[in-house]
């Protein structure tokens, strides 16, 4: 048996990451709960995922409290690769109207945005429209009150009253409005595409 | 006429009723080694293609309260779709454990109506998405419905309709309706009830009590609801998740093919 590589997971210190941990266990992946940026250097992670619990502003005031936002660019910027999740998407862009006047990593150019949906919060299934043929076929779950509807980034769309973008990648960051984790089968072979 | 609704799949959800870390309504389908076991019988239902499993009844009192999170541990570590866990949380406390547990939303009943605070408190506290409320209901000879709690045993002063209005308010992110006057008559879903609260409520709405066939989910997304429970249908072995998702695409309503 080869070892299993190790996947940081970014503690924004925002919701239970019971699902993602178990996810990332069913695909063979160890992850690894890293607090502050010193964590993120004390082991060899062959990945960063930033999960997708809890609202914008939380999310990036816990990042800045113990220097991930630094660590979370400085990775990026090097090329390693990294995942984003729902919320952990929307950081990557410079702010979202869930939380005003706080800044994201804004790495993207773009803002998150209320989403026109006929019932909020978003919950549930949905198609992924996509040129790509291994996010084309795929049908993914959500569960989301806001979201980005334009990004340079964009390899991915869904629709939910309106399209918006579910999908970005850029270098080595791919970044996902839905939950891959909560996904079933198709959810696993898209984390197990970036992670593995 | 497809019914789908801007692009968001109706689901069907698939419930099970737990107590002790066994699952205690008769299921009874070939090819499963324990059909008590929690985690095979959620794990069949995931592969069969249900869209979420929902645990009620899980008898989450203080003594057998380790065995009830530790079920859910397990369960929850071997599904990739969502997974809701309701019956007998009372308490913020009590949906912390859930959650902590693996839970992936919680259903809340008797509880949100003795304490409606509490809907606002876990909404605020854990995020809207994750907060079920459930609503029992039973129809009146008059044409109203009025709410029951405690399992359907004791009923309540409350306007159905304003009730389900102040779930909404207070932070729910999803509602559960129980149609009591259905449950177990095999008649299918109270469309009438589904179709006036979805076009009511801005939130998303199940529908549950009363399934017997693969036509009764067609019947209640072409009402309108978002989402729809059954048990009996499936844990007798009559028809399986893939059987209703077939009847319900030869039907124009889009649902996951997975």
């Amino acid at each position: 048996m080869t070892e299993q590589k190790k996947v940081a997971v970014i503690d924004t210190k925002a919701g239970n990451l019971f699902s993602l941990f178990a996810c990332l266990r069913r695909i063979d992946l160890e992850p690894v709960l890293v607090k502050n940026s010193t964590e993120l250097e004390q082991q060899d992670f062959s990945a960063m995922v930033i999960p997708g619990q809890g609202r914008f502003g939380t999310v990036m005031n816990n990042l800045r409290k113990n220097q991930l936002e630094q660590a979370i660019k400085d990775w990026y910027l090097q090329g390693k690769n990294i995942v984003g999740i729902c919320v952990g998407m929307q950081i990557f862009f410079e702010s979202s109207e869930e939380d005003d006047g706080i800044q994201g990593l804004s790495l993207l150019a773009g803002k998150v945005t209320r989403l026109n949906s006929p019932k909020q919060p978003m919950v549930g299934w949905c198609d992924l429209k996509s040129e790509l043929a291994f996010y084309k076929q795929k049908t993914v779950y959500f569960v989301n009150s806001f979201a980005v509807k334009e990004s340079q980034q964009v390899i991915a769309n869904a629709e939910y009253g309106e399209e918006f973008v579910a999908a970005i990648q850029i270098g080595s960051l791919t970044a996902f409005q839905f939950h891959p984790e909560k996904s079933g089968q198709q959810g696993e072979e898209v984390l197990k595409q970036c992670l593995i | 006429m497809s019914n789908i609704k801007n692009g968001l799949k109706p689901r069907v959800i698939v419930c099970l009723d737990v107590a002790n870390g066994r699952v205690v309504k008769g299921v009874n389908f070939k090819g499963l080694k324990d059909m008590g076991d929690p985690v095979e019988l959620a794990l069949e239902y995931q592969r069969q293609g249900a869209d979420e499993i929902v645990f009620l009844d899980i008898k989450a009192t203080l003594e057998n309260r380790a065995n009830a999170l530790e079920t859910v541990t397990q369960v929850a570590k071997s599904l990739s779709i969502p997974f809701t866990v309701g019956g007998g949380l009372n308490s913020y406390q009590d949906v912390s454990d859930f959650l902590n547990a693996g839970a992936d939303k919680v259903a809340l009943n008797s509880a949100a109506v003795k304490n409606p605070e509490l809907i606002n408190q876990i909404s605020q506290g854990f995020g809207a998405q994750c907060v079920v409320v459930a609503v029992d209901l039973d129809k009146q000879n008059n044409g109203s419905y009025k709410v029951f709690i405690n399992g359907g045993h004791k009923e309540t002063n409350l306007d159905a309709f304003a009730w389900l209005h102040e779930v909404q308010q207070r932070g729910a992110g999803e509602v559960l309706l129980t149609a009591m006057h259905k449950d177990g008559t095999g008649s299918g879903f109270d469309n009438d009830l589904m179709k006036r609260i979805a076009s009511d409520l801005s939130i998303q709405v199940i529908a549950s009590g009363g399934a017997a066939a693969p036509y009764h989910f067609v019947e209640t997304f072409e009402a309108g609801s978002d989402a729809a429970l059954a048990a009996g249908m499936f844990h007798r072995g009559e028809y399986s998740v893939q059987q209703v998702k077939q009847e319900l695409l030869q039907n124009n309503i889009e649902v996951r093919v997975c």
